[in-house]
């Protein structure tokens, strides 16, 4: 045997030996978490399974009959406009509002890092949004945009701009904005309580560095702020974009995914094929393509992250 | 509201296969974030009791009674209730009320991970979806003897599916033509006398209200994306001759009766502009509610809505005077949507002596009289209507006599999934996306399809 291949086979013993030692000094540690693994398991691991199965079934709201379809639904929903509309608007949901969290996030963070007067203030301030249950901020926006007891209508009659109140969430064209602001004002804070950690970890010579070579506030962010903030955006956008995909309770409240099913998102639908009219074949169907979507977007996302390139 | 649990930890002998598919089916909304309202008997919380019903103390026998929307104005009346039943029987009412927004889901989630509760209170429309899952005890026993010769005919033959009785009617509720009398007579019209007999009529008042003043909106008019979107409508179509199903379950939305109702529901808005401004934004409560603040000249609401200004007036909040007609007539008649909701006795209940003792326990007269009066809902006993007070009060009055044009949602299982598609058809007339025409050929082909 060489050298070399006794230093391997030794290498190896010792890499093996070392992982049992390594499980035998902590095997209590892995004892005790068991219990929490096997508990993730499944209520983690078996609704997603239990979803794909049912997904392969027929199962009609008045009956306990369920027949095996195989990939039927997935068939007819490919083959549906309703789908299609519905990627669409799922796509214009979640781009702008995840564009418009991260655009304001980014605005309020870089506001809160300078020294201005009653930053302690604004900085508390700026979590309240987040700190109240979605549901709540959505009735509440509801109330806001009401054509009749809403405040914001309140104001354009009373400033003469309105001569009657405008139904923003009642106008097919426009319900959808008039949701994703909602949206915005609730997710804003999470991003900007973010990108504000982000922005305090950016050394200050390098502004000082940047300021010395005459570097302009622009550039100054366009080259020192944005390059160093990106894995923290990277990972802000990923995570506001699933929320934000599944997001259920503010389209719910608000419009209830109408009107004309103008506000209705993937999930919403999901929710009125499984849950309201009892198909819960088809709204499994739904439910796994959502899961699809999102992990594919995920892994693309997250490759992007770890490459290091430059997409910012 | 809360629900009023009485939760108690029990072992069950549940069907697990189905509660996992129970689960799992929460778990394909939760995969999509909105799992809050998809656990299986999550508002319940109380399993069927092992051995058919021991209470868990030892020997008291258990009913579990489900309920929806018990609020404040009624709670009292089912505690009190519960225990006179508990201390006559030595048993235990295990009493769970759910919000409406949760109740199908809940009795669904309940039924099918095999915890059905041994008595419910639900809308009489979902009996035929209960049915088919086979949950439901028939009750034509008790319904084709002296018990069920209580009832109002019609009221009972609502509770009615296949030929039997599948539940025994807990209440029933219509609706009437509320308008705003001080409205009325600033645009010169007579509020004693409102002419509001056709729905012709009613339009000329709301042009003249809209000509007088305009301050405020002359009729309500809802077209959100609720279900009582096509209970506001589904007046206009009846009388207009138009069904929603033929005879064999099959959709009937587009004939030309219908065309004619949708079209004088969306140019109510459209054309004649006599509506408050965006009723796609509108729910019912929402123009029952710009009504009950005086802030709107008329509106097709429940007994309720009377019920409710009587009392705001009382308090100092509102001062206007209102009166209340039938709802108006159309070409082939008059309809007043009548709702039921029923009590019925689970299949999976192995307490069902219990559950008929519960149920004819509920069904005394006096206790009644005191449910509609408390609640707000039509009696469904006729001694119970007779008295007077129902039949001589200015609220209650003329909601009894519209038990006459009463007519009920069609049985369909899938009655949810066809009326958000009427619903879908309706905003698009209203939003003026399509003409009435082709909004309801639309739907009628898309619930063909559904219905195949």
């Amino acid at each position: 045997m060489s050298l070399a291949e006794e230093y391997t086979e030794t290498s190896d013993n010792s890499r093996l030996e070392r992982g049992l030692a390594y499980v035998q000094r902590n095997s209590r540690a892995y004892l005790l978490i068991a219990p929490a693994a096997v508990f993730l398991l499944a209520v983690v691991g078996y609704p997603i399974i239990e979803t794909f199965r049912l997904s392969l079934y027929q199962s009609p709201a008045d009956s306990n009959i369920e027949t095996f379809v195989g990939l039927q639904h997935y068939v007819e929903i490919f083959n549906s406009d309703i789908f299609y509309r519905l990627l669409w608007q799922t796509g214009r949901w979640v781009v702008a509002g995840v564009a418009g969290k991260t655009l304001l996030g980014l605005l309020i963070a870089v506001h809160l890092k300078g020294d201005i007067r009653g930053r302690k203030f604004f900085r508390t301030a700026f979590l309240i949004p987040w700190g109240i249950p979605y549901a709540i901020s959505a009735v509440v926006f509801r109330w806001i945009e009401h054509p009749q007891f809403g405040y914001l209508n309140a104001i354009l009659l009373k400033l003469g701009i309105i001569e009657q109140g405008i139904g923003i969430l009642g106008n097919p064209s426009l319900a959808w904005l008039g949701v994703v602001v909602a949206d915005i004002w609730i997710g804003t804070p999470f991003m900007a309580i973010i990108f504000l950690a982000g922005l305090q970890s950016i050394p200050q010579e390098l502004y000082e560095a940047a300021a010395i070579d005459g570097a302009e506030k622009w550039h100054q962010f366009r080259y020192i702020t944005l390059p160093q903030l990106k894995s923290v955006v990277l990972i802000a956008t990923l995570l506001s974009t699933i929320w934000t995909f599944v997001s259920f309770d503010v389209i719910w409240t608000m419009t209830g995914g109408g009107p004309i099913s103008s506000t209705a998102t993937l999930v919403i639908h999901i929710y009125q094929v499984g849950l309201q009219n009892g198909n819960l074949g088809r709204g499994a169907a739904y439910s796994v393509i959502g899961f699809l979507f999102l992990f594919v977007f995920a892994i693309i996302y997250l490759r992007i992250y770890t490459r290091g390139g430059d997409e910012l | 509201m809360q629900p009023d649990n009485n939760d108690r930890s029990v072992e069950d002998s549940i069907d697990r296969r189905r509660l996992l598919q129970a689960l799992g089916a929460g778990g394909a909304i939760a995969i999509a974030g909105c799992s809050g309202d998809g656990g299986s008997g999550s508002d319940g919380g109380e399993g069927d009791s092992e051995s058919g019903g021991d209470g868990g103390d030892g020997g008291t026998q258990s009913v579990q009674f489900l309920t929806m929307g018990v609020g404040d104005n009624i709670k009292q009346f089912f505690e009190e209730n519960n225990a006179a039943f508990e201390d006559e029987h030595d048993v235990d009412v295990e009493f769970t009320s759910v919000t409406w927004d949760n109740a199908r889901q809940t009795v669904n989630n309940r039924v099918d991970g095999g915890e059905a509760p041994d008595v419910s209170r639900w809308p009489a429309r979902w009996i035929p979806q209960l049915v088919g899952k086979n949950a439901l005890e028939p009750l034509d026993g008790m319904m084709d003897g002296e018990f069920g010769e209580q009832f109002y005919d019609g009221v009972a033959e609502g509770t009615m599916y296949n030929g039997s009785h599948y539940g025994v009617p807990w209440a029933a509720s219509n609706k009437c033509l509320y308008y705003n009398k001080d409205v009325f007579e600033a645009a010169g019209l007579d509020p004693e006398d409102p002419s509001l007999d056709s729905w012709q009529d009613m339009l000329d008042a709301a042009t003249q209200i809209r000509d007088s003043d305009g301050s405020v909106p002359a009729l309500g008019l809802a077209g959100a994306d609720a279900i009582e979107t096509g209970s506001q409508y589904y007046h206009y179509h009846w009388s207009h001759g138009a069904d929603l199903v033929n005879d064999e379950g099959m959709p009937v939305v587009n004939s030309s009766g219908a065309v004619d109702a949708l079209s004088l529901y969306t140019d109510l808005h459209l054309e004649h502009n006599v509506t408050q401004s965006s009723p796609l934004s509108s729910t019912r409560q929402d123009i029952r509610q710009l009504f009950e603040n005086g802030d709107l000249g008329m509106v097709i609401g429940h007994v309720y809505t009377g019920l409710n200004i009587t009392a705001a007036k009382e308090n100092g909040d509102v001062d206007f005077d209102y009166g209340i007609v039938q709802v108006p007539r159309g070409p082939e008649g008059r309809y007043s949507l009548f709702t039921i909701d029923t009590l019925a006795i689970l299949s999976q209940s192995e307490h069902k002596d219990l559950a008929r003792d519960l149920i004819r326990f509920y069904f005394d007269e006096e206790r009644r009289f005191q449910y509609s009066k408390e609640k707000g809902f039509l009696p469904v006993v006729e001694a119970v209507g007779e008295r007077s007070y129902f039949s001589e009060s200015k609220n209650w009055g003329p909601f009894v006599e519209a038990g006459q044009y009463a007519r009920a949602r069609p049985k369909l299982s899938n009655f949810s999934e066809f009326n958000d598609r009427m619903v879908q058809a309706i905003q698009e007339a209203l939003a003026d996306r399509k003409s009435p025409q082709k909004a309801l050929n639309d739907a009628q082909s898309d619930l063909e399809d559904a219905m195949e």
